[in-house]
């Protein structure tokens, strides 16, 4: 097929599915490389943790038929070979980030482009309703292929590692195994971003779809009698094909035939329906409900409060799996010496379940961050989409409006850090691990000082030079994970070191935490967001 | 109470430059408490920088500018309890209702008369039930008309508020300015639709690249500016390219057009003295008098 004309213009006919493409494709890169370094540094962290044989034994033996763990991350096999300890431990996460990812970018790139009132533009040019949908169905593949090309790359090469012995074969089934999840779920947010009139909506469904697969997957793993329950699942399907631990690829047959299912249904039905509605009836018209509307406060609050409940849910549940495994994970801390040299380096010394918990809550102080930078995005968004000016025409201080917005972020920190400790204790409790709640709490509030720093370095970002504020902030969070990785490996100049925030606090509940040093973070990120309120009250909006 | 001596508008050398551009050039404007006043330039003239400039939302270069006395750049949210603003281009909260909005917004600007508000929604037979991304591109227009005019505010400031809106709509936007003057309000309306304008401002300002070049009442402007004629001789038309004042000259057979400035003396003498059969003459309308200036734009980027 020529892609350009004879005066070299491109045919109208390619031109959403090289757009889409390009548009999938860079995040695909970059969560394809995440997610390869992610299996690399597990096979390295493997092989020098447990690098005997007694050790991978101890391994196995303490984790061997815990139902918790496989309801949670997957069927536990082979955990004293490397593949099966990194199929075990990365799996289950890349297969639910890949699918909420695929979903994302798929509802993104269609019911998004909709709701923007672009896609009345696409199709009223030279091509159709389904074939704009077949053409950006067609550029998420090559997204797809964009971010399975860095698993397998990653992974075969990690896997030529001495005492690895992963071949090339095993590495590519893995990722094409990893990529499965993100086909499947590019293909229902192709179908739901027909089904939906809202992109919201869409994701609501699609998110719902996930769960369900999830929570079968769940309870087929927990018992073995109802273990035929993981072929409802096409998360269960997954499973099926065994990747590392064997090879059972006739599993591809029902994923590869849902989600060409899905994709041919979607286009049918964008044949059908009129642009800008979804084939289920829309909710556009309610009775007014005006709570939190009574002022800019209330409607910051109500605004943020889905991404906030968000927030707080997942952070919940992380440390609640942090505490699920603690009482394992410790046991396990004992037989190598490396990990214990990695938590020495980050400020605590012994092992077991207090050390365990002190090392993942610096973990948990990342995804805390993240969850702060959110923050900074939103602000953002209400700028660039001239929603603020509705606010700031009105008799509404910039200082003020920024207030709120900094006084939201702030509480979500707090907040997350609580419960990252009560959910902790919670699941710890379960395991009969001998941690106290006030221990945990206090290592909760511990991860807070280096969230308020960053949020408050976005803040002063968001009030100087708004277009980098989003990406100073992520920026600042991947450069001290970065810096916190290499110092937890190897010696690093204490300069360099002292730019992370998060090795500003002490590993909790591993140490006693560093007060004077967590108010001194606290201190500069207010400080730095006092700055930024500044700026911004001197500063122009900019037109949306 | 408004104090008639104190301007709802006033800018002495405001200026507003990015990078190198410059956006408004040392703009010296009044509008007086109970004028409509119409605000016109071709687009990129600086119309909405202005208006960005009087809401605070943007810094400026150079100059002031006051809202009733007050300083618009460093006590905006004052100037705002006394002013509402319609931009041209709505961009609304997607979640909310019609309703909701409508109370956020009243709420925030503190004083709403609600009668007033149920009649607007009327008036413009407006669905409030609705989510505003279910809103067609003049439905949201109609949503921040009457979140604007609902509030009573002394001074509305209004950046291409018809857009979007049918001929009907049109209408009852119209009226509701109309009742605002009535009533003693002030108006600022930038707008291309020049029969709005002219239908419903006191008096106009005509901005081009970044500078104020014409501001006055309508009928100031027109005396100022060239008359149209046109006449039907008995038999050849004369030459007319040499009489004072003259200019535009178009010529059809025993049929003559032209735009007369200053005196039409000497054109009424050259025709009669060649027997002059039906003669047509008309003060310029507004389109006329912005084209005019819209031409002069266009010479200087050709000479430049």
């Amino acid at each position: 097929m020529r892609r350009r004309d004879r005066y070299g213009r491109r045919r109208a006919t390619t031109v959403v599915a090289v757009t889409s493409a390009k548009r999938a494709a860079r995040p695909g890169v970059v969560w394809g490389l995440v997610f390869g370094v992610t299996i690399a540094a597990t096979m390295k962290s493997y092989t020098s943790s447990f690098p005997t044989a007694a050790s991978r034994a101890n391994l196995l033996r303490t984790f061997q038929g815990n139902a918790a763990f496989e309801a949670l991350f997957g069927l536990l096999r082979h955990l004293d070979t490397v593949a099966g300890y990194t199929a075990y431990k990365d799996s289950m996460t890349i297969i639910i980030v890949g699918a909420v990812w695929g979903l994302l970018i798929a509802t993104k790139l269609l019911r998004g482009e909709e709701d923007a009132g672009r896609w009345d533009l696409l199709v009223a040019g030279q091509t159709t309703r389904a074939g704009a949908t077949a053409q950006t169905a067609l550029g998420l593949a090559v997204g797809a292929v964009a971010l399975w090309l860095p698993i397998a790359v990653f992974t075969a090469a990690a896997g030529s590692g001495s005492g690895i012995d992963i071949g090339v074969g095993a590495s590519f089934y893995f990722a094409t195994a990893m990529l499965a999840a993100v086909v499947m779920f590019m293909a229902v947010g192709v179908l739901v971003s027909q089904l939906a009139s809202t992109r919201h909506d869409a994701n609501l469904i699609g998110g719902g779809i996930l769960t369900v697969s999830y929570l079968v997957r769940m309870a087929a793993d927990s018992d073995s009698r109802i273990g035929w329950l993981r072929w409802a699942s096409p998360i269960g399907w997954i499973e099926q094909l065994r990747p590392l631990i064997g090879s059972a690829p006739w599993a591809f047959v029902p994923i590869v035939v849902l989600s060409a299912v899905l994709v041919v249904v979607a286009l049918r039905a964008a044949a059908h329906r009129d642009v800008g509605a979804g084939l289920l009836p829309a909710r556009d018209a309610r009775p007014p409900r005006t709570l939190l509307l009574g002022g800019q406060a209330g409607l910051t609050v109500r605004l943020t409060a889905p991404s906030v409940t968000a927030w707080l849910a997942a952070v919940g549940i992380t440390g609640f799996v942090f505490g699920l495994v603690t009482q394992a994970a410790g046991r396990s801390l004992k037989s190598s010496p490396t990990i214990e040299r990695v938590i020495a380096r980050l400020g605590a010394n012994g092992a077991g379940a207090a050390t365990y918990l002190g090392f993942v809550f610096l973990i948990a102080a990342g995804l805390v961050s993240v969850a702060a930078a959110g923050q900074i995005t939103a602000m953002r968004g209400e700028e660039d989409t001239g929603h603020l000016d509705n606010l700031l025409v009105r008799p509404v201080a910039r200082w003020r409006w920024l207030l709120v917005r900094i006084g939201v972020g702030l509480g979500l920190v707090v907040a997350a850090g609580a419960l990252t400790g009560a959910a902790a204790w919670i699941g710890a409790v379960t395991q009969h691990a001998a941690v106290s709640f006030a221990s945990l709490l206090q290592a909760g509030i511990n991860i807070v000082p280096p969230s308020v720093f960053v949020l408050g370095i976005g803040v002063l970002a968001y009030g100087l030079w708004p277009r980098a504020a989003v990406a100073v902030t992520y920026g600042l969070i991947a450069w001290s994970v970065l810096i916190e990785t290499f110092a937890g490996t190897s010696r690093i100049n204490r300069w360099l070191r002292d730019t992370s925030p998060f090795l500003h606090i002490r590993p909790a509940p591993a140490a006693s935490p560093d007060w004077r040093a967590a108010s001194w973070l606290t201190a500069l990120g207010l400080a730095a967001a006092i700055g930024g309120v500044v700026a911004f009250a001197r500063r122009d909006i900019e037109a949306a | 109470m408004l104090d008639p001596s104190t301007a709802a508008v006033r800018t002495e050398g405001l200026s507003k430059t990015y990078g190198s551009n410059q956006a408004l050039r040392s703009l010296d404007l009044e509008v007086l408490p109970g004028e409509v006043v119409g605000y016109l330039g071709p687009n990129g003239a600086g119309k909405t920088t202005t208006i960005r400039l009087l809401l605070g939302l943007i810094r400026a270069s150079a100059g002031r500018a006051e809202i009733f006395g007050i300083d618009c750049q460093s006590d905006p949210v004052a100037a705002h309890r006394r002013l509402a603003f319609v931009p041209g281009d709505v961009s609304l909260w997607p979640s909310l209702t019609g309703l909701e909005t409508l109370h956020l917004l009243g709420r925030v600007q503190g004083s709403v008369d609600l009668a007033y508000r149920g009649e607007l929604i009327e008036r413009f037979d407006f669905d409030p039930s609705k989510k505003v991304r279910a809103y067609s591109k003049g439905n949201r227009q109609k949503l921040i008309l009457i979140a604007a005019l609902m509030t009573r505010a002394d001074l509305l400031l209004m950046d291409e508020p018809t857009s979007g809106l049918d001929p009907l709509m049109e209408r009852a936007f119209r009226e509701c300015v109309s009742g605002a003057r009535e009533r003693g309000q002030t108006v600022l309306l930038s707008s291309h639709i020049l029969s709005d304008v002219e239908a419903l401002c006191d008096r106009v300002a005509i901005l081009r690249a970044g500078r104020l070049v014409e501001m006055g009442t309508l009928a100031e402007m027109r005396h100022l500016s060239a008359l149209h004629v046109e006449a039907e001789m008995d038999g050849a038309v004369p030459d007319l390219s040499g009489v004072a004042g003259v200019s535009a000259l178009k010529v059809d057979g025993n049929r003559v057009e032209c735009q007369v400035t200053g005196s039409v003396e000497p054109l009424v003498a050259a025709l009669a003295a060649s027997g002059v059969h039906h003669l047509v003459s008309r003060e310029p309308s507004l389109e006329e008098l912005f084209l005019a200036h819209y031409g002069s734009a266009d010479r200087d980027r050709d000479a430049a």
